[in-house]
């Protein structure tokens, strides 16, 4: 009887808790795969942890599903909104659409502070030092001479009680940083079942540090809890972005075990939604592939006048049958057709030759039939400084003048370069926008190892609302899981595009010569002052120097006699 | 005169021509032509800031003084570029116009002076004194100085490359001229205006208080009082216009501060920029600080005792020292103190070093650009082919400056003793003892 008692409360601790009303957090586990037409396979995971919970200090001291580590650091700097992103490679707008999170190249951060924090400045280095411990990234270097508060490009995707002020918001992009196994590694032990069960079990780093373009994502944010909007809850997602390349392969058919090493082994335990879509709207028209097993349920999403087929796996009801897999059989031989390009995208690069000058320069594309308004965000490290009166925008041939224009000019070492525009593309337009550059010479220290391999800038940041969700895969602002997006029409859909991030030789010193500079430059401020200082405190004399050695030898002896004389005398 | 105006008339065909061709832009780029403190482009963008409401000292590319920056913005405004480029050319024929009233006035300075030395020394030694008279050489340089100004090439790239020197240099002359004229409020007004520009100029404020001062002893404390009172006045009103043109004092960081702590490392004609960029961290104070003593502060009481008899020169050698040795020099500050060296046409006999300082100069000058490309653009040679460079031709002005320095204590010696190098019969040499 006593063993009996003791197996239903252990049985209650292990099972009922967790679901029991004292616990008031959810955790969703989500993978999305979706076939380019480019021939590539976009793999998007999404872990989301949502917390019926107030966002202070309080809350985060227990937690249970929500990972501890990060709460605690979001609390104690009074982090309203938080958005890190770990990418290595380059997300092509072009041929791949949109991501559900665009992030730039090495490591991006931006915060919102809470509206009580009195040293933003402080709080922020001091997050992002936190932050760096904690996923094992190169944040630390994050402080004022990198960082920014752009006013129009990052408004809170959470809700906010009062207009926001963006003097609370930091941005900073860190483009040399490489992402890696160690940055996976404990973004992993922040899941609640870690990568021991459900669809972390499939994020294996020797193939995710495989593909084209793979992106870790940590977005925080409040978001409400009933539709009033009375009450407001926690929102973490984790995500993980990867594009595979299929058309390298023998055969451009692909598989959860073919992507990442082994099948999927169940739910995770703690899971309240385990599931895994596949995009098959390209099936038939461009691609034409069969799906093994077939899917669970078949969903038809229309957004944004765009149709949109996907297969739902429920992991649960596959699980019972020990690991499975999910493969797409191609029976066309390998494709890679252009599909539409998408509404908008950019590039940016830097003209100009030599180390002395330059100019940077943004592409702007639209490829749609209406005019767009952008952002466009230009985040321009103190180094590089720019001159703001040789701004050109150019369509067309035609100068277009800026909507809006925020700038702030950089300061060396401790601000960098801010430049904001709002721009009107014209419909079917390229726009050219130009500034031209200088490099800064530096002082030796200043210079990283390997100096003459160059220095990285961040991407600048073009945020938009498109009319149409083509190649649009983002989820809504009011919804946190990928089944939020079905279905989900709105007045506009908002892409963040991040463009290349630049890599930029500046002039270099040689490192050898410092003591030789010193002593060279002394040598030369001596030159003048010796004579200066002879020609003011003495005068000239004419004297007889032409003796010979020999009178300078009698001379000489004749003193020393004198001189002994003297003294007998 | 007819050798003047056609020289004037030379003068601004060549820099109009150089302005209107292509070679402009390359002119104006050119790290010794445009520094941090003088380049157009960096005033245009200060000017362009402050009118779209943006505090042009919150940045780093702006470093004139207010009084500049408003000076420059009506220009800007209200000039078209041709204007602008015939205003430039304007300004700097007249500092040439000014030079040369100012060498004829000092050159009448000097014959006056000399033929009062002369009535003082015993007959016969005035009579074997074979000294190259400075009458004799007096009309040759009122005609070279504005010559040498004018076709100056230093000068010439100076003005092509529209750099704000242009205007400084017409400043400096301006106060030359109003020292030698002995106007208290022009020399005063001249030097707080370049104070607030350039910070060094204030040394000229010694030349200017020994010559209004005069000679007489009752009148002079008097004197240079009320020359000292006027130029704290004038420069304490013009920091108040300018803190009342921008509504705030940072601008005092952006041009006194950004000339004293040196934190642009952008190379040019100077020592500071290789010297600062290797230095070590903790040792950069200490040298900053010795470097601008030596040039604000180490020479001016030994030189203004040593030639008080001769204020123009000591004028003349602080402007040198100045440009050889300060945080941004550009060739327009050597091709002034240059133009200024034909006044002492009657000492070039007795320098000694006039060719190793010309070949010097001419191939630094050749050299210069040719390293820079190798090192910038085709990227053949390093930063020490530059730096090499830059100290040479700093090193040929201090040769140049010392050797003008001792060729005016020999010729002083010499119009005591005579020209002769013998005592007793024995060949002898002059020695500084």
């Amino acid at each position: 009887m006593r063993y009996l008692i003791y197996l239903v409360i252990s049985t209650l601790l292990v099972y009922g808790l967790p679901y029991s009303t004292a616990q008031d957090d959810f955790f969703d586990e989500e993978l999305l795969l979706k076939p380019l037409a480019s021939g590539h396979v976009y793999a998007y995971f999404q872990f989301t942890t949502l917390w019926e919970a107030p966002n202070n200090v309080q809350t985060f001291q227990h937690s249970h599903l929500f990972p501890r580590g990060l709460g605690e650091i979001i609390g104690r700097h009074k982090v309203d909104e938080l958005h890190i992103s770990l990418t290595e490679g380059l997300w092509n707008y072009e041929k791949w659409g949109y991501p559900v999170h665009d992030a730039g190249s090495g490591a991006e951060i931006f915060a919102w502070f809470n509206k009580n924090v009195s040293n933003v400045n402080n709080e922020w280095k001091s997050l992002t030092n936190a932050l760096a411990g904690l996923f094992c990234a190169s944040l630390n270097f994050v402080d004022s001479s990198n960082s920014m508060s752009p006013e129009f490009s990052f408004r809170p995707t959470g809700i906010v009680k009062e207009p926001p002020n963006s003097s609370y918001l930091r941005y900073s992009s860190l483009p040399r940083e490489i992402v890696c196994t160690e940055n996976l590694t404990p973004f992993k032990k922040l899941l609640p079942c870690d990568s021991k069960r459900g669809l972390a079990t499939l994020l294996n780093s020797a193939y995710i540090h495989n593909t084209n373009y793979h992106s870790l994502g940590i977005h925080f944010r409040s978001v409400c809890r009933n539709a009033g909007c009375t009450k407001s809850s926690l929102e973490l997602r984790q995500t993980v972005s990867l594009v595979y390349d299929t058309l390298t392969e023998a055969t451009q058919d692909w598989s959860i075990r073919k992507l990442f090493g082994i099948g999927i082994k169940g739910a995770c335990p703690l899971a309240s939604l385990s599931n895994v879509y596949i995009d098959m709207t390209s099936n038939e028209t461009v691609h034409v592939y069969q799906l093994t097993p077939s899917p669970n349920t078949k969903v038809t999403s229309f957004r944004g006048g765009q149709q949109q087929q996907l297969a739902v796996y429920d992991i649960r009801t596959y699980s019972n049958r020990g690991m499975f897999n999910i493969a797409a059989i191609y029976t066309t031989p390998k494709t890679s057709s252009v599909t539409y390009p998408s509404v908008l995208y950019a590039n940016r690069y830097i003209i100009g030759y030599g180390q002395e000058r330059g100019s940077l320069v943004t592409k702007l594309h639209n490829n749609h039939w209406q005019s767009l308004d952008v952002i466009l965000l230009e985040n321009i490290p103190w180094y590089l400084p720019v001159y703001l009166h040789t701004v050109k925008v150019i369509c067309n041939g035609q100068q277009i003048k800026p909507l809006i224009q925020r700038y702030m000019p950089g300061r060396e070492r401790t601000r960098p370069y801010y430049l904001e525009l709002v721009l009107r593309l014209p419909p079917h337009s390229v726009t050219k926008f130009s500034i031209e550059l200088d490099y800064l010479f530096l002082k030796w220290q200043e210079y990283p190892p390997d100096a003459n391999h160059g220095f990285y800038m961040g991407p600048a940041v073009i945020t938009a609302l498109l009319p149409i969700a083509r190649n649009y895969t983002a989820l809504p602002l009011d919804g946190s899981t990928i089944t939020s997006s079905f279905n989900a029409s709105r007045n506009g859909y908002l892409v963040q595009l991040r463009t290349e991030s630049l890599l930029i030789s500046l002039p270099t010193p040689d490192f050898s010569m410092p003591y030789n500079v010193v002593c060279l430059a002394c040598t030369a401020v001596a030159l003048a002052f010796g004579p200066l200082h002879n020609i003011t405190t003495k005068r000239l004399v004419l004297k007889n120097v032409t003796r010979n050695w020999k009178k300078k030898l009698l001379s000489f002896v004749k003193r020393l006699t004198k001189d002994t004389k003297d003294k007998t005398d | 005169m007819k050798k003047q105006l056609s020289c004037f008339a030379l003068a601004g065909a060549i820099r109009l021509l150089l302005m209107t061709s292509d070679y402009q832009t390359l002119i104006t780029d050119r790290v010794e032509v445009s520094t941090a403190l003088n380049s157009w482009k960096k005033v245009t963008e200060g000017v362009y800031l402050h009118n779209a409401g943006i505090d042009p000292y919150s940045g780093e590319l702006f470093h004139e003084s207010p009084i500049g920056l408003l000076a420059f913005s009506l220009m800007q405004k209200y000039l078209s570029i041709f204007a602008l480029h015939v205003l430039f050319i304007i300004t700097d024929l007249a500092t040439a116009w000014i030079l040369a009233s100012t060498a004829q006035l000092y050159m009448a300075e000097l014959i006056a002076r000399e033929k009062e030395e002369k009535s003082q020394l015993p007959a016969e030694k005035a009579k074997d004194n074979i000294c190259i008279s400075v009458r004799d050489t007096a009309s040759a340089s009122i005609l070279y100085v504005p010559a040498t100004y004018l076709l100056n090439p230093f000068i010439v790239l100076n003005c092509v490359g529209l750099t704000t020197t242009v205007f400084t240099n017409f400043l400096f002359a301006l106060t030359l001229f109003s020292i030698i004229r002995r106007s208290v409020f022009w020399s005063c007004l001249s030097i707080a205006l370049l104070t607030l520009q350039g910070l060094y100029p204030v040394t000229l404020m010694v030349p200017a208080t020994i010559y209004i001062a005069g000679k007489n002893s009752q009148t002079c404390k008097v004197a240079v009082a009320k020359i000292i009172l006027t130029f704290l006045t004038l420069l304490v009103t013009l920091l108040y216009a300018s803190y009342y043109i921008m509504g705030s004092w940072s601008f005092l960081w952006n041009t006194i501060g950004f000339i004293l702590i040196v934190p642009d490392l952008r190379p040019n004609i100077g020592l500071y920029w290789y010297f600062f960029t290797e230095m070590f961290e903790h040792f950069r104070w200490l040298f900053v600080a010795s470097f601008q003593i030596n040039v604000g502060l180490l020479y001016i009481v030994p030189l203004a005792l040593r030639l008080r008899q001769d204020p123009m020169l000591l004028a003349f050698s602080y402007l040198a020292i100045a440009a050889i040795f300060k945080s941004y020099p550009c060739l327009g500050d050597v091709g002034f103190y240059m133009a200024l060296l034909p006044m002492w046409k009657h000492l070039f006999r007795h320098m000694q070093q006039g060719f190793i300082v010309s070949c010097f100069l001419l191939f630094c000058t050749v050299f210069a650009p040719t390293v820079w490309h190798q090192w910038i653009y085709s990227r053949s040679a390093n930063a020490n082919f530059y730096f090499g460079v830059t100290l040479a031709f700093a090193v040929a002005q201090i040769f140049l400056l010392t050797d003008i320095l001792f060729a005016s204590v020999k010729r002083e010696f010499a119009l005591r003793y005579g020209l002769s190098r013998e005592v007793n019969g024995n060949k002898a040499k002059l020695l500084l003892e």
